[in-house]
């Protein structure tokens, strides 16, 4: 009752994280993605493209592409328009003009893995096993964000083939960043020269990045107070899982989203026998539901 | 200032009414689907199979199945559990085990039209056309266009056991059958007596004999125009004649292709998926395993 009641004068004086509902313009911009999914790094690719003129740092990020998930309803409403926000959230029909970031689930995992460790939300001991089945079945503290397959399904399924939606491969950005930081920029509007261009991508390199958080660490939002011995900025680079991630975890990710994985260019390694949705049951299910009036769809209780 | 205010305090006591922001527990179960698709009627058909006893009406329809969006916080955390609640959300994460009803959009965008009319939100002389341009674009709803709900929906539970899918003309054409995937969906009983019962008692007549004396004792009908009913054709294609044929084709090429891999065959012949983009397509196609539902 006092928890309520304090949450509810927050709420009344902007105080409360801004997270998925708050005053939304029609003009807003919103980076969305997954967490780690590059969506850090496509952050400072807007700002550098935003603002040429400035230098763009952990100590800046938040001001210049303010974070729905770390400021207050008051801050991002004091926020300059246009805004650029970034967030995780899973579809929201109110966030009209959308950069997706998408990864490879069997990356993010294991980034997430060392993320949940610097948060100290798991143990070092906690097995990464037992973390996948944790990230695949929905079971971790970001829950509300939905899974992968929800929060990557959700967007393309609302919204993937229209003008206002712009889908980015994390691997793409990798392979060819010059390319689709081109995309990105036309998408926001913004014609930018070859000059500018090339100073975002520095600016907003790997390398980089690693140099400002050793400086900045402590003075960002999202890593102050966090461990320090796990960097935020991880490895950056694409295909980790296939020698850091378990036969068993790899297998156990494309049993639950390998439908989803292959529609995004994600090339399976197992082939799984049990049904790539929902688990070996659901086959025969969607039979009886497809074919035969009067079967059950589910066991009986 | 002073709303805030009042909203505030009613959210730390629980008299908001909570809608989206639901306190959702592990064994809720969701009667979900997009306004005007059937969701009143498959109410009706549950709450008789799994409360024959209470005689559903309009009367205490909200106390069988409750809506969010009609009670309050408090109200709903002291209702009987497993709650079976009503729904138009587009996709939550929350909610575990779902019913969902879809309903072809060309018949969907007819009846929100006029029940619209009914709420006094357009005049009897609002054009059609203007209001099916703005139903495509998700600005004649709180809850996503039709095309973000059901998509949002098929796109992250199809194919999952604890997701049934259910088409409101399958449910026209044959009630019993599709009302047995609910009981067995529901774990109940699959007596055929108890079936038909139910569906008798949730009859397009009998609503509309119940709507007409009972108009007033409903959240969702009170204070609105009595000359246009809720119950409304309760039919499937009113659209082949009522739509103009403009805003057949302007919807089956915003949405051809989610229309089609529902089983809702296409009068025009749009564009390669309209406005619908290849992975669209194919990620929904994927979740389908290949199967058609019709």
């Amino acid at each position: 009752m006092i928890y309520d009641l304090q949450q509810a004068l927050k709420r009344l004086l902007g105080k409360d994280i801004a997270g998925r509902d708050f005053a939304i313009y029609p003009d807003d911009t919103f980076i969305v993605s997954y967490p780690r999914s590059g969506n850090t790094w496509t952050r400072f690719l807007v700002a550098n493209l935003l603002h040429p003129e400035e230098e763009v740092s952990f100590a800046s990020i938040e001001r210049q592409v303010p974070d729905s998930e770390a400021q207050s309803r008051a801050q991002l409403r004091r926020v300059p328009r246009p805004r650029f926000i970034k967030s995780h959230q899973y579809f929201h029909p109110r966030y009209r003009k959308v950069v997706y970031i998408v990864r490879d689930p069997r990356d993010v995992a294991l980034s997430y893995y060392d993320f949940q460790r610097k948060y100290r939300h798991i143990e070092d001991a906690y097995p990464l096993a037992s973390f996948i089945g944790d990230f695949v079945a929905g079971r971790m503290i970001s829950a509300s964000w939905g899974t992968w397959r929800e929060n990557v399904g959700s967007w393309i399924s609302a919204r993937d083939g229209c003008g206002d939606f712009l889908l980015l491969r994390y691997e793409d950005m990798l392979a060819d960043t010059l390319n689709q930081t081109t995309r990105l920029a036309g998408f926001l509007g913004l014609r930018p020269s070859e000059a500018v261009l090339q100073r975002a991508i520095e600016r907003s390199a790997a390398n980089h990045m690693r140099e400002l958080e050793g400086t900045q660490g402590q003075q960002w939002v999202s890593t102050k107070g966090k461990r320090t011995d796990i960097p935020f900025v991880r490895e950056a680079t694409s295909g980790g899982w296939k020698t850091k991630l378990p036969k068993n975890s790899i297998a156990e990710i494309e049993s639950a989203w390998g439908s989803l994985m292959s529609a995004l260019g994600y090339e399976l390694v197992t082939n799984p026998e049990v049904d790539p949705i929902g688990g070996p049951s659901v086959k025969s299910s969607l039979k009886a539901l497809a074919s035969t009036p009067g079967t059950f769809v589910s066991e009986p209780r | 200032m002073i709303n805030r205010l009042i909203a505030g305090s009613k959210r730390a006591f629980g008299w908001h009414r909570p809608g989206r922001n639901l306190v959702v527990l592990p064994d809720d179960i969701f009667l979900v689907s997009y306004p005007k698709s059937g969701n009143t009627w498959t109410r009706f058909l549950v709450a008789n199979l799994v409360y024959p006893a209470k005689h559903p009406d309009f009367s205490n329809l909200n106390e069988l199945i409750p809506d969010p969006e009609a009670l309050s916080q408090r109200h709903l955390l002291s209702l009987p559990r497993p709650r079976i609640l009503k729904s138009h959300q587009y996709f939550d994460p929350r909610y575990r085990q779902i019913i969902y009803v879809v309903r072809d959009p060309r018949d969907v965008v007819l009846s929100q039209y006029h029940f619209h009319r009914k709420r006094r939100l357009v005049e009897d002389n609002y054009p059609i056309g203007q209001f099916v341009t703005r139903f495509i674009a998700g600005d004649t709803s709180i809850y996503g266009s039709w095309a973000e709900n059901v998509g949002s929906w098929l796109a992250t539970r199809y194919g999952r056991p604890e997701f049934l899918l259910l088409r409101y003309e399958d449910m026209i054409a044959d009630t019993p059958a599709e009302l047995l995937k609910v009981a067995s969906f529901l774990r109940l009983s699959t007596d055929s007596s108890r079936i038909a019962q139910s569906v008798e008692q949730s009859s397009a007549n009998r609503m509309r004999e119940l709507e007409s004396k009972q108009v007033g004792q409903w959240s969702s009908t009170k204070d609105t125009r009595r000359d246009v009913p809720f119950v409304r054709s309760a039919k499937a294609g009113g659209w082949k004649s009522d739509l103009p044929t403009a805003s057949v084709v302007e919807m089956e090429g915003a949405w051809g292709s989610l229309m089609k891999w529902l089983g809702y065959e296409l009068a025009s012949n749009p564009a390669e998926g309209g406005m619908s983009g290849q992975l669209q397509v194919s990620v929904l196609e994927d979740s389908l395993l290949g199967e058609r539902i019709s």
